[in-house]
Formats: C-alpha cells, structure tokens, sequence
C-alpha cells in the first residue's frame, strides 16, 4: 500500500511555517527532506502557500468590524420584519382562495343556465372521437405548422423568461 | 448578500425602535473576533474563488450568517472551524449557481497584486502558484490552503470541508502531489 503521510511530516510543515527552512533546521531534517516524497511536497507546497498567504492578507480589503456589525443589524431588523409579515400574506391568499370557492359554489348551485352550460361540455367532452379528429389536426398542423409551432414557443417561452428574470432579482 | 447599505439607509432605518436582533456573539466581541479572523477568511475565499470581487461578497455573508447561527461554541478555534465551514459552503454554492464569472482567468493576478516593489522572481514565483491552484478542484484547493496556508489540523480541515478525518490523508496527499507538480516539483524518484 502506497504511503501517504510521514512521521516527520509535522515538523517539516511546522519548521516551513515558522520560516526557519533550510538555515535554521537541524541537518537530518534537512537529509531526511531531500530524500522523502512526502516530505519534500510537503516542504515545497508549505513554502509556496505560506508566501501566497502573506501576500494574499496584504492585498486583503475587508470592511470595518463595526461597519459589518452595523449592516448585519439592519439586515436581520428587515429579515426580522418580512419573516413576521409572511404569515398575514399567506393568511390573506388562503382567505381569498376560500372566499372565491365559497363564492363560485353559490353560483353553481343557484344559476340554472351555468348548470345547463356545464352539462353540456361534460357530453360534448364525452362525446368526442380522437381518432377521428387526428386528420384534420394533422392538416392544419400541416398548413400552419409555423405559426403552430410559434404559439407554443410562445407560451412555453414567456413563462419561464418571467420566472427566470424573477429567480435573478 | 448583505445589500449595499448607503450610511443614509443605515440612519434612515436607525431611527427605528427596534429591539436588537438576537446574534449569537456581543458587539464587542464579535468586533474583536472579526479583526482576528476576517483578513484570512477573505484570503481563503478569494484563494478557493480565484474571485476577489466574488470573496468581497462572500465575506460579507459568511458573517452575517456566522451571527444568526444559533450555536454554542465551546472554543475559539470551534467558532473559527464553524466560520470556515459557513465560507465553504457558501463558495460550493456559489460555483453551483456559476456565479464564479471565470475563475483565475482575470482573478488570479488581482489576487497577487501586492503593493510592494517586489524582484521579478518573486512575482514571478506568486504568479505560479496562482496559477498552479487554478488547476486544482476547488476541493483540493480549500484542503491545501487549510493545511498549508492557516496550518489546520486534519480533524478541522476536515470539519470545515465536511469530510471524514479518515479520507482527509489520502485527498491531502494526492492534492499536495498534484500541486507540488504543477510548481514544477517532480517525484523525489524521478529528480537526482
């Protein structure tokens, strides 16, 4: 089984990290390093990042720690705020939703002409033979296949630029 | 994202008697803990990004939900494990929804530059390393730069990599080949 780690691992990382490589390390660190896999990457990979790290800190804008307290307040007070306002919306949608069913099943159970419009669609819907109606589907979708195929575009396309645009703000 | 807040919106909404929001950490101590941590966490986040911009962002972020996490933290080093593991996660989520624009590609040198008068071998060698990490996963990243750069121990890297500690060995050994590599180290067998 391939090795992957060495018992002088630690301090190799510990004597790159602390600056002291190559001048003030003992010289079998220095011997063993020159001869170990692991402890060679570890040595070239620590030094390479150590450096990286100092200069990447000394290029590093960050906002003032009261700033950020600051601004994290005044977020949490608006999240804090939509949070609580949330149920009453939800309420109000459910109420609504209940008020138009509420409403339409007055309607329903009192008009005669609604009553008799709805018995028939329900026979013309039963009534309906779709494989007799396949040919003149297929003619129309012939002749005016473009503008068909447009439509639905169309319809497909607008819904899911609106919730794409909606997703993005 | 924290919005950008104008002072005048922060005056404007100041004026609000609003109880404090419940944070998990005082305002003096999460000022003192800030300025200990946010230079490295924002240098990790660019590292791992390869976007400065896009770690400008992710700071911001990272301490805001750092704060509304309702945690205990038993240490110092648990609560800079949990902040870690939060920029982690929000650079994962980041380069899932492709909000990283190019990684590297322009980033890279914006994050070497160093206002300093350096000799050309240094930059030189800085722009190397930046560009063998823009090799690496985003992954094998974020374990060297914990390892090597913040000098973690395997157990946190692999609590804020969301890892188990016993797959961390052979994930660090093969990442520090691969970038060793790259920095134009060949295996030890092969040089002499």
């Amino acid at each position: 089984m391939k090795r992957v780690e060495c018992e002088f691992e630690a301090e190799v990382l510990s004597a790159a990290l602390q600056s002291r490589w190559p001048d003030r390390v003992e010289s079998e660190l220095r011997e063993h390093v020159a001869s170990c896999a692991i402890c060679s990457d570890v040595m070239a990979v620590a030094v390479a990042l150590d450096e990286a790290r100092e200069d990447t800190h000394a290029c590093a804008v960050v906002p003032d720690s009261g700033r950020m307290w600051w601004q994290a307040q005044l977020r949490a007070r608006r999240e804090a705020a939509e949070t609580a306002g949330r149920p009453i919306t939800a309420a109000q949608v459910i109420a609504l939703a209940f008020a138009v069913g509420l409403l339409g099943a007055c309607f329903g159970a009192t008009s005669k002409w609604f009553q008799a419009s709805l018995g028939w669609f329900g026979s013309s819907i039963a009534g309906l033979r779709i494989p007799a109606l396949l040919p003149s589907a297929f003619s129309l979708l012939a002749e005016h296949g473009a503008l068909v195929l447009g439509m639905a575009a169309v319809v497909l396309l607008v819904p899911a630029a609106v919730y794409f645009t909606m997703l993005r703000d | 994202m924290l919005r950008d807040t104008t002072f005048d919106d922060a005056s404007r909404d100041c004026t609000l008697d609003d109880a404090c929001p419940a944070f998990v950490m005082d305002e003096e101590s999460f000022r003192g803990f800030y300025d200990r941590t946010a230079r490295g966490v924002w240098a990790y986040l660019a590292r791992v990004t390869g976007d400065r911009q896009l770690a400008d962002d992710l700071v911001q972020e990272t301490y805001y939900r750092f704060l509304r996490a309702s945690a205990n933290y038993e240490s110092e080093t648990h609560r800079r494990n949990s902040l870690y593991r939060i920029a982690t996660n929000l650079a994962r989520d980041a380069r899932r929804r492709s909000l990283i624009r190019a990684p590297f590609s322009s980033g890279g040198e914006d994050i070497e530059r160093v206002p300093s008068a350096d000799h050309a071998g240094t930059t030189e060698r800085k722009t190397d390393v930046t560009r063998a990490m823009s090799h690496l996963k985003p992954q094998e990243r974020a374990m060297l730069w914990l390892a090597y750069a913040e000098g973690a121990s395997h157990r946190e890297i692999a609590d804020v990599l969301g890892l188990r500690p016993a797959s961390l060995k052979p994930l660090l050994f093969r990442a520090r080949r691969r970038l060793a590599t790259l920095l134009g180290r060949p295996p030890i067998e092969e040089r002499s």
